[in-house]
């Protein structure tokens, strides 16, 4: 989905600011200077939706290239709600990919579904706002906002609701979404736990008798379990991904916020 | 095919090895043969001097090294091979595909170059283990007619050769009529 | 993958040109004596020729000392040999699993194509699905699995690891070593 703005497959280590400029290193012809406006500041993000709710979480690291810039910076946003502190959202962004573009999207999504309420007098639903969240990516089609999105919130029926995004704003609702630096490593594992992909049901035969396992929404605790396991595996294995990890829940009752410390190292 | 000029259209572009292995080559033009016959010629001293013929997966061994050591030497060949032959204490059949970097693969059936884009999505469908010689030529001739259909290129037909337990043989392959795209 | 006196390895099956499949019957696991068993991944043609040269060299190790090598000596074999080819190396990421037949304790370890050893207790992956196995392995595996839980954590970790790997797939092998048994049991797989 995001393949135009990955690179080279296997992932290559950190993103650098400025090592992937486009450098220009002829001698001939007078000395340009390059501004290249997007840097990688890594970290992870991970979504998932259950029956009466939807989690998500990220890590706190920002990263440029091998330095750390801040061991709690956010990628968790509440969208909506009443003052400086969106108190009573019902709606939340995460934005990983460049820090600069996820705080300036998050601040126009947050205007818009506000400006909504104002104008309409009544809250945006989930789905109202993933869709303008695509048009808003969408709109700067040609200098994209360099992140990976997933929004999350509770449909019309009060289900879990969670759409993912890649940076111009292709969009889907899923059951469960990584994305960021460590999404290659914590996606199958959620293939695995969450939507069960290849397991079978051990009661049925052998062959081609075998029946696949049907997922099911997942009880509140166990998401909350799989998605602690999931961010300290990736703390192990991914130099961008550790510090904290920030997890929103969003029920009925609202958005509840919780903070775990992850490996500092 | 010298640049973008045809001076031959019908080459054989392949070597018998022995009495049950065949082997077929594209690639660089003057690599090929140069390559082919001195493979071709090294199975044979093996034959005369041991009296007994190398089996296929020996054979293809032996390509396999040759080239492998070419690769890492200063100037390599550049030749795709398919090896196909008979071995006679089995009885049965195989097919080894095998590239310029020495990549071998024992496989159903096989390809090289564009040819590969085309056709084995035709064989995926239509091949099975135990298909007889008159399917074989079915599936090849819906094969050769796809290239006719899709190849940009106008490619003056093949040259086709049978392997089975008695041997290797030329087969005749009516290569005329025109197969348009629809 | 290391197990409670047992050790796992597993591999795909595919074997590719950039994005055309070759062959989806392009086993990569080579077992050298009874337990010592080496995965090669990366260029086709090295992984033939350097489990080639490693099943001669562990034969004349055989001729010469009249036993099977350890897995221990065995990976020391393979990073000299790869290190012989310091300024142009075989294009592979090998990994050792077996079970050192005098003190029956597990052992695996990796390498990369130069031969720097990585020693590790828990698992070692390899391959363009190497990310995919980390985020696995690390979510999946824990300490002293007996041998068939082994053999279901292991092969969950590599299907559903390659599943999400467009270079990787069509179907696994996977080896139980133990003690005094290898099983190796063949994983269908999504088959696309």
């Amino acid at each position: 989905m995001a393949s135009l703005f990955q690179q080279s497959m296997p992932s290559t280590g950190p993103g650098y600011s400025f090592a992937s400029a486009p450098t220009h290193h002829s001698s001939s012809g007078p000395r340009q200077h390059a501004f290249y406006p997007y840097t990688d500041n890594g970290g992870s993000t991970l979504g998932i939706s259950g029956a009466t709710f939807t989690i998500l979480a990220g890590d706190t690291r920002s990263t440029s290239g091998y330095n750390i810039n801040s061991r709690y910076a956010p990628k968790l946003f509440r969208i909506g709600g009443d003052g400086p502190e969106n108190e009573g959202a019902r709606i939340v962004l995460s934005v990983v990919g460049f820090a600069a573009d996820g705080n300036a999207l998050k601040e126009r999504l947050d205007t818009m579904v506000k400006m909504y309420r104002y104008q309409h007098g009544k809250e945006i639903s989930v789905h109202a706002c993933a869709q303008r969240l695509s048009h808003i990516l969408y709109g700067k089609r040609f200098f994209p906002y360099y992140v990976t999105a997933i929004l999350g919130g509770l449909d019309d029926e009060g289900k879990g609701a969670l759409y993912s995004y890649d940076p111009v704003g292709s969009y889907e609702r899923e059951q469960c979404r990584a994305a960021g630096a460590a999404s290659s490593l914590i996606m199958p594992f959620l293939d695995n736990q969450v939507n069960l992909k290849n397991q079978y049901d051990p009661a049925s035969g052998e062959g081609l008798e075998k029946v696949m396992r049907v997922p099911e929404p997942l009880p509140q605790e166990t998401v909350e379990q799989l998605v602690r396991d999931a961010f300290t595996s990736a703390v192990e294995r991914h130099i961008e991904v550790g510090d904290g990890l920030q997890m929103m829940i969003i029920t009925k009752e609202g958005v509840q916020e919780t903070f775990t410390p992850l490996k500092k190292d | 095919m010298r640049g973008a000029t045809i001076l031959k259209a019908n080459e054989d572009k392949t070597r018998q090895l022995n009495k049950h292995t065949l082997m077929a080559y594209v690639g660089e033009a003057g690599d090929t043969i140069q390559f082919a016959e001195y493979i071709q010629a090294n199975i044979q001293l093996y034959s005369m001097r041991n009296s007994t013929d190398l089996t296929p997966s020996e054979t293809s061994s032996f390509v396999r090294t040759e080239l492998a050591r070419s690769l890492r030497s200063r100037s390599p060949y550049t030749v795709n091979l398919l090896l196909g032959g008979f071995d006679p204490r089995t009885s049965k059949p195989e097919l080894y595909w095998i590239d310029y970097l020495a990549s071998c693969a024992p496989v159903p059936y096989a390809a090289h170059g564009y040819a590969q884009y085309y056709c084995l999505s035709i064989l995926d469908k239509h091949h099975h283990p135990d298909i007889s010689l008159e399917q074989g030529m079915k599936i090849l001739r819906m094969c050769t007619d796809e290239l006719k259909r899709r190849l940009p290129i106008d490619f003056k037909g093949v040259v086709v050769k049978v392997v089975d337990g008695e041997g290797i043989r030329e087969v005749e392959y009516e290569d005329g009529g025109q197969v348009l795209a629809p | 993958m290391v197990g409670k006196d047992c050790v796992a390895i597993a591999c795909d099956l595919r074997l590719g040109l950039q994005a055309l499949t070759v062959s989806n019957n392009f086993p990569k696991i080579f077992s050298y004596g009874s337990q010592v068993h080496l995965g090669l991944t990366g260029l086709a043609t090295d992984v033939s020729s350097v489990s080639e040269l490693f099943r001669y060299k562990v034969n004349m190790y055989r001729l010469r000392e009249e036993r099977d090598i350890s897995p221990q000596t065995f990976a020391n074999l393979v990073s000299s040999s790869l290190y012989e080819r310091r300024f142009g190396p075989w294009f592979v990421s090998p990994v050792v699993a077996g079970i050192n037949q005098t003190d029956g304790k597990p052992f695996i370890c990796g390498f990369d194509s130069i031969g720097c050893i990585d020693f590790a207790k828990d698992f070692i992956v390899s391959g363009t699905a190497s990310d995919q196995l980390f985020g696995t392995c690390e979510g999946l595996w824990e300490p002293n699995l007996g041998p068939e839980d082994l053999f279901e954590t292991i092969s969950q970790a590599l299907l559903n690891a390659v599943d999400r790997d467009a270079l990787s797939g069509w179907g696994a092998h996977v080896y139980i070593i133990e003690k005094d048994k290898v099983t190796k049991r063949l994983l269908k797989g999504r088959q696309d």
